[in-house]
């Protein structure tokens, strides 16, 4: 079955269409909506599983819809890197699980609304799965679009008061970024006259004047950067993913901010190919900016009161762990990073699928209300504790190995200083979740009721003890993800003779 | 470098029309100002994508009697056309986005709504 070549195609298509078709599904009752979207990504899950079989065992492949040869026809790309599908899909299926509830108790949406919350988040993810697996340059923007629009309408979904504010927000940076990635791909396109990123390696590599490709390079490098959430233009980040749905904070900040990750890493791919630009001060620059986004990111976090607040903060963390990792352009610092935008999704959507369990039950969300939650939510806050001590990265947990990996590629890069940059805002986000961890489990309730409320129904606790556990299960068998990927980080640095 | 700039106008003039959207955006306090600069930046983009497969001179690249080399090159049509639905997506979602602000809030004025925050 993994050889059968049209999965490629399928894995797109399936949830884009099944997009299309869930406000007819759920035409005569809109509880079918949350069950065909389930069926839905599970079918993209089952194509994903295969996918990702497939090039573990016989490396990168490609598919052409409509058997064009590239650089004419377009092509659709499978490698190393687009195997984190797998953990798109995986959340995907379980935020929609833990929709099936959540849905329904967000008061200020109108219920009957309640189909097109499944249908955008359909699109979201297949925007996000067909970005990752594409091939074709501006394919890379009509996806990057598909899943930006998608988010801001996300966000704006939860009628938190200033949700709008906050989608709007988002909504300009986005847009700006998009277009930045637009403009690239014309100037890309206007040079070399291809828009197959492979042809484009080849043909930047022949250019006479390298100059178009820099300024290309620099607008893709920002533009994916604001997608990201890289330090200075994070300031999007705070409120749309505090504001959202929790199932759509978890897709946001595990899933979505990764695709600026993925599209530095295609752009790396496509200028490290060519080999006709230094890429070093790039490289400087991402390493120097991660690193502030670490600890700037970390250190905002420490003062929130807010928990989801607070997880957002702990994204841009992250996030500059994974820039920081690709700008050292080691072997070990390319793994390391590669590996953590898998871990990270596992930790941060567990941490946000545990923190909408207890606003979902308690209706508080900071953590002053929240102190003593530990003694009647006593699963939740396991998971809640298991995702801070893999963000923290405390072995055996599967933050511990990507960090490690970093913080080694400093060394192995001969800049130790980020090494122990990393060390120190590791130590900034232990303070936090320490904080966390205190406030629900040896702080006296400031609100006592907090003792009696239920555990997290099924459908949003099982998700949620699930992701946990494979925080747990990546750390103990951390080694299969790094062996993974390293084939493909091997091949991106190949180029620089290392 | 005068002349230069004079027989790439076209690309000049995008990237002028991308910086006073960009401006615009960032200057103006009025959420549809600052919608009509991410516009603004959008048409920039496409008339510059549209002004790169333009060649003088040539043909539609339509097979058939009368038609002659050189041929402009279709693909960036194609490309902006993709864009232009994009773009028309944005600005739907974001006015839909405007309207609900106001409705909440009385105001689209940024630094009111700041105050509100």
């Amino acid at each position: 079955m993994a050889a059968w070549p049209h999965w490629l195609p399928l894995v797109v298509l399936a949830p884009l269409l099944g997009a299309v078709f869930t406000p007819v599904v759920s035409l005569r009752s809109r509880h079918v909506a949350p069950w065909w979207a389930l069926a839905v990504m599970s079918a993209t899950s089952v194509a994903a599983l295969f996918l990702v079989l497939r090039v573990a065992s016989e490396g990168p492949f490609s598919y052409l819809p409509g058997g064009w040869q590239p650089p004419y026809g377009i092509e659709l790309r499978f490698d190393e890197f687009s195997a984190v599908i797998s953990v798109i899909c995986l959340i995907g299926w379980l935020a929609v699980l833990y929709s099936l509830r959540y849905t329904e108790w967000l008061r200020e949406v109108p219920k009957q609304r309640i189909p097109y919350y499944y249908a955008l988040l359909l699109l979201n993810l297949g925007g996000m799965i067909g970005f990752v697996v594409t091939g074709d340059l501006f394919n890379l923007f009509v996806f990057l679009e598909i899943l930006s629009l998608s988010a801001y309408a996300l966000v704006a979904f939860s009628g938190e008061h200033i949700a709008e504010m906050a989608a709007f927000k988002y909504l300009l940076m986005g847009a700006i970024s998009s277009l930045l990635v637009l403009f690239s791909v014309g100037i890309i396109f206007g040079i070399t006259g291809s828009l197959n990123m492979a042809d484009v390696a080849t043909r930047i590599g022949q250019l006479d004047s390298a100059a178009p490709a820099a300024l290309a390079l620099a607008m893709l490098a920002i533009g994916f950067m604001v997608k990201a959430a890289v330090f200075p233009v994070h300031i999007w980040l705070p409120d749309a993913h505090a504001i959202a749905p929790s199932p759509i904070s978890a897709v946001l900040s595990g899933l979505v901010v990764k695709v600026g990750i993925i599209g530095l890493i295609r752009v790396y791919q496509i200028y490290y190919a060519a080999g006709v630009l230094d890429l070093h001060t790039l490289n400087q620059v991402l390493v120097w900016l991660g690193a502030i986004s670490i600890v700037m990111g970390a250190f905002f976090a420490i003062f929130q009161d807010d928990i989801k607040l607070m997880l957002a903060y702990s994204t841009i963390s992250n996030v500059g762990y994974i820039v920081m990792g690709l700008g050292l352009s080691t072997n070990f610092s390319v793994i390391g990073g590669s590996v953590h935008v898998f871990n990270h999704a596992l930790i941060k959507a567990t941490l946000f699928l545990a923190a909408g369990a207890l606003i979902y039950r308690t209706g508080y969300r900071t953590l002053t209300d929240l102190r003593g939650i530990g003694r009647s939510m006593p699963l939740t806050c396991i998971a809640i504790s298991i995702g801070a001590i893999s963000i923290v990265g405390i072995p055996p947990t599967a933050g511990f190995l990507c960090k490690w990996y970093i913080a080694l590629g400093a060394f192995e890069a001969d800049q130790p200083f980020f090494g122990f940059a990393l060390i120190f805002g590791a130590l900034f986000i232990f303070i936090y979740y320490i904080r966390m961890v205190n406030a629900f489990y040896f702080q006296a309730p400031v609100h006592p009721e907090i003792l009696e409320v239920a555990e997290a129904p099924l459908s949003m606790l099982a998700p949620t003890l699930l992701l946990a556990s494979l925080c747990l299960i990546m750390g103990i068998l951390g080694r299969i993800p790094l062996a993974f990927i390293e084939p493909a980080a091997a091949r991106l640095l190949a180029p620089l003779g290392g | 470098m005068l002349e230069a700039l004079w027989n790439n106008v076209d690309y000049v003039a995008s990237v002028v029309l991308f910086c006073i959207g960009l401006y615009i955006i960032i200057a103006k306090n009025n959420l549809i100002k600052k919608f009509l600069g991410l516009n603004i930046m959008e048409t920039a983009v496409f008339s510059f994508i549209i002004a790169l497969g333009v060649i003088d001179g040539g043909d539609a690249p339509i097979m058939g009697a009368g038609a002659h080399a050189p041929f402009s090159s279709p693909v960036p049509q194609a490309l902006v056309l993709t864009g232009i639905v994009v773009a028309v997506s944005t600005t739907a979602l974001a006015l839909s986005l405007i309207i609900r602000i106001y409705r909440q809030c009385g105001t689209i004025e940024a630094d009111e709504l700041r105050e509100m925050e």
